[in-house]
């Protein structure tokens, strides 16, 4: 058929399965020649997955790849290179001293006849290439650390589109970290790709820019493909609820639920926060949480959900505005003060943030305790081992026992260790940022009861999720945010619905 | 016009480091010549280069390393094993020139295994490179204990051969003047900096080099990715900076006309202080080969002047360069900091707050430093602690031990024979002890006697054969690196027809506490110079 | 779940932190008793105990005391590697301010023998501790400071006072050799109690040490900012102050093993004194298997491991091995040792366990 020559990339029926998830089901990808097509889906949706398989890094359990009309077998990521596939990472895999000709040209570099690097030619042919395949003009002699991370950016694509005759590019997450200028120029340049007849993957979470580049958009949603469409046929509310809701249809049937505000006249705000934002981070918003209540932030990824967690907590610093916490000012913004405030967060990244893995599960709940407390007065071994006791079985944590180095831990059994840690230090504020990511249903659920209960005991708790139907159960409140923005507030009798539209700036 | 001073600065901003070290090299010496009229001197300036060839040549190696993210700490080793090495072989018949290929494939030889632990092994750089440093003395004492003199020819003549500079010696011999020279290795050192110049930035190999340091690691990563030999490329500088440190043993030994295993103590030191000194990061990544050149020129301009202050002893070059190391690495930290690989928006403040705190611990620490520095060589004589001593640390030449001569009195009927060498004043002085009761010692030439009751003797002989089992397996040799000032003890005792030498060095703690009663019980019959010890 | 008693298993003693090093010790002593005789004899000598394996934990010690104060550093992920300067530091100091009439100079006979009394000191001992203890603190806060709060690289920032404080440690003493004959002084490093006195420093150092990392909640904090620094951050750990406190007491250890090594050879050496005990130090630490990454530490561990690579000295030197071939000898023990606790031979090993352990829940 005449449409299948239109195609330089098929991917059909692709499976891949992890110990314990199934990362990608069957999922059908096409991409056309000298188009941009969005590869879109929240946290855990399979994009990486997809696209580790299309490079090499990881091999798929079962489906094909054809590539220009031949199937193929993509074996690494050097071999995917040869086949024509480049790939652009969010963060620059170029080495930053060097000069921008040498990053985009090293490994092919032109010789003179000593056979030494020709470095007047190295340096006209990057730019050349600049040029011409992007339209950028910069010295190319300069170190590419002293390049924004916009032009960097460029650079790592002239490479990418240099080394191999590329027929695919990949950009991954590549406006995160760019301005709105930088981004324009970024969809300068993929529109002369596109011209060039490059089939570019673009990987985003920022919906209007979706909407402003691409042709075609792919959605992705715990693994399996949700559909792929064209974008001038598809609204934004059709999209967000592709992503993250159940159908328009399953909606209009669902029976309304009730947000049981157990917020009584006389409870006060425990912490206010006017005008708090952060440059770059999120705009300044208000919020105000009080005893017994749950605040949900809903919102899509890189909407500024941690940010304002960041904040709340102190692990971040603020540019403008207030905290106030039982009245007081804060002054000292930092995780010991929150936690001697009575402010706890349970960070977004369990691995990075929260366990500490070659430490124990009795000793990882201690920390934050251990921390208010100060180097001197340390709980005596029973005390650590009944803390460590009574939370194990309140949270039902399983582990042969509280001496086991947390890592031998699976996933929701860490978060309920990171969640003991917290609970332990009896704040009165609770952050919970994306608790139930990467977790099993049983302990999803037994988390989300354990935050209602919480609330039931008079603490406050922020509860952060990328599943807007967990959000809604669990919580009194909803802020909404949207691109680093607080965009609204919802309580009393919340649908999906409304919250989507708040996300999708649409009308409903 | 300040528009375009900017614009300037900030194209070249690398190139910062390399030009204040050039302009210190220079300014110190302008500051020196202008107080010291004999460093006015062109010879002066130009030993600067004959002293340092070895320095320089290590460094060049070494540069490469340290470009790499890595580090080098077996350089003094393999100096020290190549002079020993060449030495022996050389006293063994060689012929010069197969002796010294044959060195130079050594050091590439250690290089390349210490290169393959780091790559392939995984170990870190700094302990493999110190445990290749420690084989290498190892090695040095398997070949031979004591020093061994070179009377090799071709080796006298690479030390004497005077390259003589155009232009400089018609006007040195108008002036009356014999004509400036540099030595040989200068030339070999500058051939190997132009070498390596050109590789490390025209060939593949060096800008492998440079992209694989710096950025904690993540330079390297990416250079993978970019399909770059990251692997062949770090064994390959590993062996190229054995070359290098045996090529500078080779010089070494030409300068000392002699090979010892203690030679090159705290080499590497200098060497890493010169590099960084010249610009180049000890993170990796960032700095230039000809910096180093500037670094060794500091190095060594530092001696020069304190050699010609005089009343600084030779220590105050480690403080000063101590110094300038704390400054240019709070320099490159500050440059760096500006420089990191993901610029976000976000982190601008904190990399702002970040620079100001090491902009101010750097210059604080400076001062700091200065200040103790200064306080306490101003203090003590404002304690009156009365005469302030200026006697030089004295740097002895290690001697070896006369076995031989030891040998012969026990064979002549000593029943005691005592070596000393050391000592504040160098000593290096020979004691016999007859059972007659006549004690000979003998220095510098001189010969004093004097006479022991041998019934005296005798009680002392028995306290060291049975209380202090001088003849038992309890008592053993000793040796460890000796500080510039401790005596290093042979002492052989001849007695009921045993006969037994043990050696032991002060300033450590393995010399057994018998051997400290044996020398003190010995001591006091021995005859004394008349010069207070 | 209650809490488990403690069970002497196989696993649990092989897992010990203590194991390799205590297997490496007893591998030593073992082929010293088949190899050397008499190495484990002792005598008794004015009511002290003498022998070949003392002269291990004596001269052992310096290196002990040095590992004490390296091992926390090494444990939140960093390297010290000024300890031998330091110690130069301080025996110049201690010297000086006993005898601060240096010689050199014809001194008049009065000067002199008031010098050579063994009575005699410009200052007092405890004040020559208290003082030189403090110099010792500040060198570690000194390195503390680059490192915990201007970010500088341990190694690199370390380096510094490494090569500056020979320098510094000639200049307080003016680059003499100042000879100390104050003899309670000597105790320090020659004494004898039954056993050296400097066994007994070691001993009650790692005891204060313990109960000041273990019985607080220092020692956790320092494991888990080694660990994982971001996730102390969250925990409300302050990464810097616990680093600050770690490279000043390496420090003041490292001030100890100065006061013991210039007691010992009675005079302050500035060239000498500590010359590549940094390495071994950190070498010691290595073999008692805390992680140059940083992490779990075991003190004990490191100090049975600088008495190791002690035993391993002192019986080269029995056997007969030439003296001088004992660096070669330990560059490849080094080797070894980082061979056998790296990466791929810890997971050979784990993969054995593995086969043997049940499943997880």
């Amino acid at each position: 058929m005449s449409e299948s020559d239109n195609y330089v990339l098929l991917m059909v029926g692709i499976s891949k399965a992890f110990p314990g998830v199934q990362a990608l089901d069957h999922v059908d990808f096409t991409l056309k020649k000298g188009e941009i097509h969005c590869l879109i889906g929240e946290n855990g949706a399979g994009k990486s997955t997809l696209i580790k398989v299309l490079t090499g890094v990881d091999h798929p359990d079962s489906g094909t790849i054809i590539l220009d009309g031949n199937e193929v077998q993509v074996k690494s990521p050097q071999h995917a290179q040869t086949l024509g596939i480049s790939t652009v990472y969010q963060e620059i895999n170029l080495c930053m001293n060097l000069s921008v000709a040498e990053d985009i040209l090293l490994g092919r570099e032109p010789r003179n006849k000593a056979g030494g690097i020709d470095l007047a030619k190295m340096n006209t042919e990057a730019a050349d290439v600049l040029d011409r395949l992007l339209g950028i003009d910069i010295d190319v002699t300069k170190p590419l650390n002293s390049f924004t991370v916009a032009i960097q950016q460029m650079v790592a694509i002239a490479r990418a589109l240099y080394v191999s005759s590329a027929k695919i590019l990949i950009l991954d997450e590549p406006t995160s970290s760019l301005d709105a200028n930088e981004t324009q120029q970024l969809f300068k340049v993929m529109s002369k790709l596109k011209e060039d007849g490059v089939g570019i993957i673009f990987i985003t979470h920022f919906i209007g820019q979706v909407y402003e580049i691409s042709d075609r958009i792919t959605v992705l949603r715990n693994g399996k493909l949700v559909g792929t469409f064209e974008t001038a046929s598809l609204s934004r509310l059709e999209l967000i609820t592709k992503m993250i809701g159940r159908s328009l249809d399953e909606l209009e049937k669902m029976v309304k639920v009730k947000l049981d505000s157990s917020i009584n006249a006389e409870s006060e705000a425990i912490l206010q926060a006017k005008g708090l934002g952060r440059a770059g981070a999120i705009a300044p918003f208000d919020l105000e949480l009080h005893t017994g209540e749950v605040v949900g932030l809903a919102g899509l990824l890189g909407s500024g959900r941690t940010e304002i967690a960041a904040l709340l907590f102190g692990s971040d610093k603020p540019d403008s505005g207030t905290i106030t916490v039982n009245g007081k000012p804060v002054q000292d913004h930092s995780p010991l003060g929150s936690i001697k405030r009575g402010i706890a967060l349970c960070p977004e990244d369990r691995k990075a943030a929260g366990i500490v893995d070659d430490l124990t599960v009795r000793e990882n709940i201690m920390l934050a305790i251990q921390a208010n407390r100060g180097w001197f007065n340390f709980l005596s071994t029973q005390e650590q081992y009944d803390l460590a006791d009574r939370y194990i079985e309140l949270l039902n944590i399983a582990t042969p026992s509280p001496d086991q180095p947390v890592k031998n831990l699976s996933g929701g059994n860490q978060q309920k260790v990171i969640l003991a840690r917290w609970l332990a230090a009896n704040p009165q504020v609770l952050i919970l940022d994306e608790p139930t990511r990467g977790i099993d249903v049983g302990t999803k659920a037994e988390i989300q009861k354990l935050v209602l209960s919480l609330a039931e005991e008079g603490k406050a708790c922020v509860f952060i999720s990328s599943e807007l139907e967990e959000v809604i159960r669990v919580c009194n409140r909803i802020a909404v945010l949207r691109e680093r923005q607080k965009v609204a507030e919802f309580s009393g009798e919340i649908d999906e619905k409304t919250i989507m539209h708040a996300i999708a700036e649409s009308e409903s | 016009m300040t528009q375009r001073i900017n614009a300037f600065i900030s194209k070249n901003r690398r190139f910062i480091p390399v030009t204040v070290t050039a302009v210190l090299v220079f300014v110190a010496y302008g500051i020196g010549a202008f107080l010291f009229p004999a460093m006015r001197n062109p010879q002066v300036f130009l030993n600067l280069f004959s002293n340092n060839a070895y320095l320089l040549i290590s460094a060049i190696g070494m540069t490469l390393v340290i470009l790499t993210g890595g580090i080098d700490l077996s350089v003094s080793g393999v100096v020290a094993l190549t002079t020993v090495a060449s030495a022996a072989l050389l006293r063994a018949g060689w012929n010069a020139w197969a002796v010294i290929p044959l060195m130079l494939l050594m050091g590439m030889c250690l290089g390349s295994i210490m290169g393959s632990f780091i790559t392939f092994m995984k170990v870190q750089p700094f302990i493999a490179t110190l445990a290749g440093m420690w084989f290498a003395r190892g090695m040095c004492f398997f070949i031979s204990d004591d020093a061994i003199a070179i009377e090799n020819r071709t080796w006298s003549i690479l030390g004497e051969t005077r390259i003589l500079i155009p232009g400089l010696t018609e006007l040195a011999v108008k002036q009356g003047n014999p004509a400036p020279y540099i030595s040989i290795f200068v030339v070999v050192a500058f051939i190997l900096l132009g070498a390596v110049m050109y590789m490390a930035h025209f060939r593949r190999f060096g800008r492998t080099v440079y992209a694989i340091g710096g950025n904690e690691g993540r330079n390297e990563q990416s250079a993978r990715l970019m399909g770059l030999s990251v692997n062949s490329t770090k064994l390959l500088v590993y062996t190229f900076n054995g070359f290098c440190s045996a090529l500078a043993g080779i010089c070494w030994s030409v300068f000392v006309s002699s090979g010892h295993g203690l030679y090159a103590s705290g080499f590497e030191l200098d060497v890493i202080a010169s590099v960084v000194i010249g610009g180049t990061m000890l993170t990796g990544g960032a700095g230039y080969v000809f910096g180093t050149l500037f670094g060794v020129m500091v190095y060594g301009v530092t001696q020069i002047l304190i050699q010609f202050i005089g009343s600084l002893s030779s220590w105050w070059t480690r403080i000063v360069i101590g110094l300038l190391m704390l400054i240019f690495i709070g320099v490159q930290s500050l440059l760096a900091a500006q420089k990191e690989g993901r610029q976000k928006v976000l982190d601008e403040q904190a990399q702002a707050a970040l620079r100001r705190r090491r902009w101010a611990y750097a210059f604080g620490g400076a001062a700091v430093l200065l200040i103790a520095v200064l306080a306490v060589n101003l203090v003590p004589p404002l304690l009156g602690s009365g005469q302030m001593a200026t006697a030089e640390s004295g740097q002895c030449e290690v001697a070896p031990f006369r076995e031989a001569e030891v040998a012969d009195l026990i064979q002549g009927g000593a029943v005691i024979a005592y070596h000393r060498a050391g000592g504040t004043r160098c000593v290096d002085e020979l004691y016999a002890v007859y059972p007659d009761g006549r004690a000979v010692a003998s220095a510098d030439g001189q010969q004093i006697e004097s006479q022991v009751d041998p019934t005296d003797l005798e009680k002392i002989l028995i306290t060291i054969s049975d209380d202090y089992g001088w003849f038992t397996d309890n008592m053993y040799s000793t040796w460890h690196n000796p500080c510039r000032t401790c005596y290093s003890h042979y002492l052989a005792i001849s007695y009921n027809k045993k006969e037994k030498s043990v050696t032991a060095v002060d300033g450590g703690v393995d010399m057994q506490p018998e051997y400290g009663y044996t020398l003190s019980i010995i001591r006091p019959i021995l005859p004394k110079f008349t010069q207070a010890q | 779940m209650r809490m488990t008693k403690s069970s002497f298993t196989l696993r649990k003693v092989t897992e010990s932190r203590l194991f390799f090093p205590l297997l490496a010790f007893a591998l030593i002593m073992l082929a010293d008793f088949l190899l050397i005789p008499g190495f484990f004899t002792f005598q008794t000598r004015d009511g002290n105990l003498y022998g070949s394996l003392i002269d291990i934990f004596r001269n052992g010690s310096i290196v002990a005391l040095l590992a004490i104060g390296m091992t926390l550093v090494i444990a939140t992920g960093g390297v010290d590697l000024s300890v031998g300067a330091t110690m130069a530091i301080v025996a110049s100091v201690a010297a000086l301010l006993m005898n601060p009439y240096v010689l050199g100079k014809e001194l008049s006979p009065q000067t002199l023998s008031l010098i050579l009394d063994p009575h005699f000191t410009w200052q007092p001992l405890w004040v020559v501790l208290l003082v030189t203890l403090l110099v010792a603190i500040v060198c570690g806060l000194w390195n503390g400071l680059l490192v915990a709060y201007a970010r500088i690289q341990p190694m690199v920032a370390t380096l510094i006072l490494m090569i500056a404080g020979r320098g510094i440690a000639q200049l307080i003493t003016n680059g003499v050799r100042i000879q100390i004959f104050y003899e309670p002084y000597s105790i320090i490093g020659q004494g004898w109690f039954i056993l050296p006195f400097s066994l007994y420093l070691v001993i009650i150092v790692y005891v204060l040490t313990w109960l000041f990392t273990r019985k607080t909640a220092v020692g956790m904090f320092i494991e888990s900012v080694g660990i994982n620094a971001r996730s102390s951050f969250f925990s409300g750990i302050s990464e810097r102050r616990i680093k600050l406190l770690a490279y000043t007491f390496c420090g003041f250890c490292a001030g100890i093993a100065g006061l013991v090594a210039s007691s010992n050879i009675r005079t302050s050496d500035a060239n000498n004194i500590g010359w590549g005990l940094e390495l071994d130090a950190i070498l010691a630490v290595v073999i008692g298997g805390t992680s140059m990454t940083g992490g779990r530490f075991s003190i004990l561990a490191s100090i049975i491991g600088a008495i190791v690579m002690q035993a391993v000295t002192t019986s080269m030197y029995a056997i007969g091995v030439p003296a001088f071939a004992l660096g070669a000898i330990k560059g490849v023990v080094v080797i070894l040792v980082i061979l056998l606790y790296s990466e791929q031979v810890k997971r050979f090993f784990q993969n054995i366990a593995a086969e043997r352990k049940e499943t997880q829940p």
